[in-house]
């Protein structure tokens, strides 16, 4: 395509270059002269233009942080790269080049226009990334199926298209499959689409758009139910009873067993199992109930804190502001009068008073700022104290309701050694009328068999048990410690900051005084 | 005997002013008569007419003057009931007889009962049969305070003739509101009436009122427009101490220190006061020097009301010597329907509502509404404050009727009685059949307000009432022709002579003028507006309409493209205030320079005040970052300075600075300067690196001087927009024109006009229409012999008659036509002939008048000539439609139908 340019050399991207581009499009006139004296940083640059440069290789634009027009058109590139770095760029022209593929725009987030005029391209893929796209050319390619305008469908603010020049344009029913399948699309080709083609197209293709609709909306459907899902798990999560809101823990426990689920052949274990699972589900649903409460709880007690810091710092903030609007006022005055004053021992005696000022206002800031870390610090500490207790509490709750669950798996071990040793005890007799699978059958060999099988389960069960249990303390008391740390951080670093600033603001009213000073020495 | 003395002299008085009126209505009355005497003689029924005319403007003037008394009635047109009592009322008299005279009997140091006073006709009337219970149809005298306020605005007030007797007359309120006059008795019999006809448990009350009560003296009292509302202090709900709230930081301030304080204050506070109350003890002591000075001061002023009222006042009550004795008639209220809380007193003269624990209400005789009477038995030795209103106990409540009202004592009959009241009487009847008699329906004829004199309200739509240091004017609306219908003024001292402020209330100002606010003492006028004002205007307050003085303008910012809310003047600054403007401008303050002289004397250009400095202020914009939103820019003009504060972070107590100076264009090479770093100092919370680049900061001070372009301009218009709304207000207060209602029929002179021509147009077409049916059988009809029925025959022939007749007079108009058209020609041909042979010697003037002649001529011809031939068309066709017509005719048809 771009016999044009076989006879020149291909250019590499590099930092020459680069810098008469943008030295050549920078500000004009004084602005220019200016930024000539100083040197642009190409990190300030908003648009760079690029074109009838025979370049290869797109490179060397990582340090264009806050690009947003990027102009490459009319050169040589093969393929889309290096652009990774440009997540705020906005216009993108890549037109009359050699690209044969898209790709290499998956962070470019913010990309709203994006020409690929006159390249090679075959397909229309990976642009999922590029939500806000609005125009979108492709005129010129080399596209030839139309599942790539189904692709299209999912760009929901997508209203410029322009697909002339490719194969798939001079099909017959082209215009109308587009009107049809992207209704939201104003222009295509550089044209207006008018209301009555598209009524027409949608008569006309009513019918697969329908399905398509259908098979989207069913996805979609499908996706919700899945996050609503997961949000829920989250929730449950962060109230660390996750799936204890049915048999999931029970099921869990029988999972592995081989043993239980051979036992639970012999007659009388599968109602006497059913019972044992009925009861389990039920402290398990109390388990559950109770976390989501005190879920709650530890949510309302942590939104109070919230809210209590932020008022007493809010309320701190302002008394500060008042301060230092107060000072800024006699700061000006005294300022103006010291410049106004011709007397030495006068002048000096200002500047040592207004001195005064500033180390007054430091004082009463840092003052100010210290009796809110006191009083922070004791609020936190009351916090920490409740909220400990709070997970405490839950925590003990849970062990007891826990040990309600190893009473049980105990007592159902119980039954089952005996049932097993009344059935042991019959087969040896022979008085067995049911038929036991094989396998069963087995285990009943001899005593020592049968208690240790029942007892691998049972210790099995209460392993499960433990883990859950342990799962959960575990993760509460890091909650716990986790919360607790970041708050503290957070007001150490509240903390320093305000301190910093504070200090920041003293440092340059005293320049300022100092200024003056020097300026009125040497006058 | 003084106070006979002083009746008779008043009453002297009073004939001698009718007298006197009598004389100039005669002059008035005379005056005409002579004048048309001396022109021509006049027939005897134009003098009757007169006559007529004159007599009864000779009614209606002593209606006007009078001083309402029972002479001035004219008792001949009131209705029969007013002139005799029915059988019924006879039998109640007789009952109230000899109740009162059991009464008196058995009370013998009590008054005499106020029962049955004579009307207006000289009939004796039992009081509850002069309340006529009636609901106005007017939605505003729904509610009580309305329509004490209505019954106060609208009467006059004229004393009792004897103030320590019930007057021995009670007239309807017909009467009353007719003459619009009357007494305590006649208003609150009229404000009864209105408040049982409006669901009220009202009575009218017969007791003893304090002087002030009694006169209407309102000159002690505050008027209520002066008070100022209190603004109730909402009590902040307490907030109970959130769980994490800090501890406030310790108090080091000594308690004891504070102690000491507060002893010191309230020291000071008791020495002040008893000062205070020396002095007010000193000035009473003079004051009833002075008293004792005029022994019968009180007489007199009970004889001239007027003047006592002018009289200087003192600001304590002199200690009345008839003080319980005069008699006062007022309503009482009782709780319980209405939704009325509790029971509580009107007076109407003032239609104010005081508490039945109130001073002024000194005692009660005796109380009725429309259905009974009741005599108070409680001791008034404590004023009213006693009283038990349980009408139902006859220990203390004495009824005139029995049981026509139950008590309040058995609260079960008394709802029962409250539910149905129709079955009052029937109720009674089972309870007690020998000895109940009820009230027999009141001989009052309705209540009747005419919605003009509903507008109207106060006698000739002025009324003026004076309170202690101020004075109330009120007038109807539009009877000023600058919509004034309020006016307050307030004094300082108690002669009512140094003006202290004026307040004028407006009604349909076109303009939406409502309030204007004087205050004299410093001159600062304040006028309010309701919405609609052309520029949004909402208050206005200046000292002088000239423009860059003192004044504020509050706006309608909805109202408003700009937004704005305030703009405060004084000679050198302006500020203005703005709100929900999109660039989240909040304030804007313009200082401004001396003007300089201008050299030339270019006199048509304006000389605006030179700007010195600009200061704009700028909520807070949410979509930018607060490092970058500026919250305060001010614009040094003189000094070419410009400084930047902007918004401060959400955790941050300190917020960035920005100044520009833009000092020296040029260095003292010559060489032009574009930007060195000196040019502009900042002070940035959080230190970025590309703000410190020149570029940046170039980029920045060039668009502030575009701004600072902007703002000056605009500051401009601002002065452009005073101007011009001075102007404005001015021509408004010149024109002072009145907005009038479509739904204002009276007013609409619009509406009028074409109510008028509407009906101009239905009489046009009324006449038409009377026109239309013309009889065209009528003279053939009259030509038979009278009432006899029609025989076939002479129905023919009346019929043929006609038709021929038709038929004449058809040709007779061909003929007419013809006529016409042949003379048109012969005199055309003659004046052809006479053309023809003078042709040589006319002249071109002749000939001109010749050939237009002969023109019109011809033009006259062919519209005969049309006519003739649409006559000849349509004549037969008409003659059908005769013919069919008289088919048709309801006279001829019967005798028709046995031909056709």
């Amino acid at each position: 395509m771009n016999w044009l340019y076989d006879s020149v050399e291909p250019r590499v991207m590099d930092e020459d270059m680069l810098k008469l581009a943008v030295g050549e499009q920078g500000p004009r006139d004084e602005a220019g002269q200016l930024a000539r004296q100083e040197g642009i940083l190409f990190k300030d640059v908003l648009s760079l233009r690029l074109d009838f440069q025979n370049i290869l290789r797109i490179d060397s634009l990582w340090q264009f942080e806050n690009l947003r027009k990027l102009q490459l058109d009319n050169n040589i590139i093969e393929k889309i790269e290096g652009l990774e770095r440009l997540v705020h760029l906005v216009w993108l022209d890549l037109s009359f080049n050699n690209i044969e593929a898209i790709e290499g725009l998956d962070t470019l987030v913010n990309l709203e226009d994006l020409s690929l005029f006159n390249n090679r391209i075959s397909k229309i893929d990976s642009l999922d990334a590029l939500v806000k796209l609005q125009v979108l050319s492709l005129g010129n390619n080399e596209i030839s199926h139309v599942t790539n305008i189904i692709y299209l469908r999912r760009f929901k603010d997508l209203r410029t298209l322009s697909l002339s020049g490719n194969p798939i344009a001079e099909e017959e029913d082209y215009k109308m499959f587009i009107c049809a399948y992207l209704p939201d699309l104003v222009y295509l080709d550089f044209r207006r689409i008018d209301d009555h083609m598209k009524e027409l197209a949608e008569i006309k293709h009513q019918y697969g758009i329908d399905e398509l609709k259908q098979r989207e909306n069913l996805t979609q459907a499908q996706l919700d139910d899945e996050r609503a899902q997961r949000e829920e798990l989250e929730e449950h999560k962060a109230a660390f009873v996750e799936r204890l809101n049915g048999s999931f823990l029970f099921d869990s426990m029988y999972a592995e067993d081989v043993e239980g689920n051979k036992l639970a052949h012999l007659p009388g274990v599968s109602e006497l199992l059913q019972a044992y699972k009925d009861k389990f589900v039920i402290i398990c649903l109390n388990i559950f109930e109770y976390g989501l409460k005190q879920q709650e709880k530890r949510k309302v007690e942590l939104d109070t804190f919230n809210e209590c810091v932020q008022e007493a710092i809010q309320e701190n903030r302002e008394q500060g502001k008042r301060r230092i609007a107060k000072f800024e006022e006699t700061h000006l005055l005294s300022l103006n009068a010291i410049r106004d004053e011709s007397e030495v021992t006068n002048l000096e005696m200002k500047v040592a008073e207004h001195s005064k000022d500033i180390t007054e206002l430091f004082d009463m800031l840092m003052t100010l700022e210290m009796q809110l870390v006191e009083q922070l610090e004791e609020t936190i500490n009351t916090f920490e104290r409740n909220i400990m207790d709070l997970v405490a509490l839950f925590i003990e709750n849970v062990q007891s309701l826990m040990a309600q669950c190893r009473d049980l798996e105990n007592h159902h071990h119980e039954k089952l050694l005996e049932i097993s040793i009344n059935t042991l005890e019959k087969i040896l007799k022979g008085e067995l009328d049911e038929d036991l699978p094989y396998d069963v059958r087995a285990l009943f060999v001899d005593k020592d068999t049968i208690v240790n099988a029942v007892g691998t389960s049972h210790d099995l069960h209460l392993l499960k048990i433990d883990n859950r249990e342990d799962e959960l303390v575990t993760r509460t008391n890091s909650w716990c410690s986790h919360l607790v740390d970041a708050i503290h951080k957070d007001e150490i670093m509240r903390n320093r900051r305000r301190v910093k600033e504070i200090h920041q603001y003293v440092d340059h009213v005293q320049n300022e005084l100092d200024n003056l000073e020097c300026s009125e020495i040497i006058d | 005997m003084e106070v006979l003395k002083e009746k008779v002299e008043e009453e002297e008085e009073a004939e001698r002013e009718e007298a006197a009126v009598r004389a100039e209505r005669g002059e008035k009355v005379v005056r005409p008569m002579e004048v048309r005497r001396e022109e021509a003689p006049m027939t005897q029924e134009m003098l009757r007419d007169l006559e007529k005319k004159l007599s009864d403007i000779e009614m209606a003037i002593p209606e006007k003057l009078s001083t309402f008394t029972k002479d001035t009635i004219d008792i001949s047109k009131l209705p029969l009931s007013y002139q005799s009592n029915t059988l019924k009322e006879e039998h109640l008299l007789q009952v109230a007889d000899s109740f009162s005279r059991q009464y008196s009997h058995l009370c013998p140091d009590r008054v005499p009962l106020f029962l049955h006073p004579l009307n207006e006709c000289e009939v004796p009337k039992l009081v509850s049969t002069t309340i006529r219970p009636t609901l106005m149809p007017y939605p505003e005298l729904y509610n009580w305070d309305s329509c004490a306020q209505f019954v106060s605005d609208f009467l006059t007030m004229v004393p009792l003739l004897d103030p320590l007797k019930p007057p021995s007359h009670l007239y309807s309120p017909t009467t009353v509101l007719k003459y619009q006059e009357g007494n305590c008795f006649d208003f609150s019999t009229l404000l009864c009436s209105m408040l049982l006809g409006a669901g009220y448990d009202a009575y009218c009350v017969n007791g003893y009122g304090s002087q002030d009560m009694c006169q209407m003296d309102l000159t002690r009292d505050v008027c209520p427009l002066t008070v100022k509302h209190q603004e109730v202090v909402q009590e902040e709900e307490k907030v109970p101490p959130k769980k994490y709230a800090i501890k406030p930081p310790r108090d080091l301030t000594s308690r004891f220190q504070q102690e000491q304080e507060t002893k010191k204050l309230e020291e000071i506070k008791a020495e002040e006061e008893r000062r205070l109350r020396e002095e007010e003890e000193r000035l009473l002591r003079e004051e009833d020097k002075e008293a004792t000075q005029y022994p019968s001061t009180f007489l007199w002023m009970i004889s001239h009301p007027e003047s006592q009222r002018r009289k200087p006042d003192v600001e304590k009550a002199k200690t009345d010597p008839l003080h319980g004795l005069r008699v006062h008639s007022w309503v009482l209220v009782l709780s319980g329907k209405r939704e009325v809380p509790e029971s509580f007193f009107i007076d109407p003269f003032t239609a104010r509502s005081y508490s039945t624990q109130d001073d002024h209400f000194l005692g009660i005789e005796s109380l009725w509404n429309h259905k009974n009477y009741w005599v108070n038995m409680q001791d008034c030795w404590n004023c009213c404050k006693d009283l038990v209103f349980d009408l139902g106990d006859p220990v203390r409540w004495e009824y005139l009727l029995l049981g026509t009202e139950k008590s309040h004592l058995s609260l079960t009959e008394e709802e029962e009685d409250g539910l149905n009241d129709d079955d009052d009487v029937e109720n009674l009847g089972k309870e007690d059949e020998d000895k109940s008699f009820d009230m027999p329906p009141s001989w009052v004829e309705q209540i009747e307000i005419s919605p003009e004199a509903f507008e109207t309200r106060c006698p000739n739509g002025k009324k003026v009432i004076q309170y202690k240091r101020a004075k109330l004017e009120k007038w109807a609306p539009y009877l000023n022709s600058n919509g004034l219908v309020c006016r307050l003024t307030t004094y300082e001292d108690l002669e009512c002579t140094k003006t202290l402020e004026i307040k004028e209330w407006f009604q349909n100002r076109e303009d939406m003028l409502e309030l204007k606010h004087i205050d004299k003492s410093t001159g600062l006028n304040v006028d309010y507006f309701k919405p609609g004002h052309p520029q949004a205007l909402r208050v206005h307050s200046y000292k002088s309409m000239q423009p860059e003085t003192d004044r504020i303008m509050e706006f309608y910012d909805r109202a408003r493209v700009d937004g704005l809310v305030k703009r405060e003047e004084t000679s050198k600054t302006m500020t203005e205030y703005y709100r929900g403007r999109s660039d989240f401008l909040s304030y804007r303050h313009v200082s401004f320079g001396d003007r300089v002289k201008k050299l030339s004397l270019n006199s048509a250009e304006s000389n605006p005040r030179p700007i010195v400095k600009i200061t704009e202020r700028f909520a807070r914009n949410p979509e930018q970052p607060a490092d970058e939103d500026v919250a305060e820019r001010v614009f040094l003009i003189s000094e070419e300075r410009i400084q930047l504060r902007y918004h401060c972070r959400d955790d941050h107590i300190t917020a960035s600075k920005r100044e520009f100076l833009r000092r020296s264009e040029v260095d003292n090479k010559g060489n032009k300067i574009v930007m060195t770093p000196d040019m502009c100092i900042s002070f940035e919370v959080e230190p970025m690196e590309h703000t410190k680049k020149l570029l940046y900061q170039y980029e920045a001070m060039m668009r502030l001087k575009n701004e600072e372009k902007l703002s000056r301009h605009q500051a401009w218009e601002s002065e452009l927009e005073v101007l011009e709304i001075l102007k404005l207000r001015e021509e408004e207060e010149e024109e002072h024109r009145l907005t009038i209602s479509i739904y204002d029929t009276k007013r609409n002179e619009k509406s009028k006009e074409y109510r008028e021509a509407m009906e101009r147009v239905m009489h046009e077409e009324h006449l038409r229409q009377v026109e239309a049916q013309l009889d065209y059988l009528a003279p053939f009809l009259a030509q038979l012999p009278p009432s006899e029925k029609m025989t076939r025959w002479q129905a023919m022939r009346v019929k043929d008659e006609c038709l021929s007749d038709f038929k004449q007079r058809l040709i007779d108009k061909a003929n007419l036509i013809q006529a016409r058209f042949e003379k048109e020609t012969q005199e055309l041909q003659k004046k052809q002939q006479w053309y023809q042979e003078n042709q040589v010697t006319l002249t071109v003037e002749d000939e001109d008048l010749y050939l237009s002649y002969c023109s019109q001529a011809m033009f006259r011809i062919r519209i005969l000539e049309q006519r003739l031939n649409r006559h000849k068309e349509l004549a037969p066709l008409k003659y059908l439609a005769l013919e069919e017509k008289l088919y048709k005719d309801p006279r001829l048809v019967e005798f028709m139908k046995v031909f056709v």
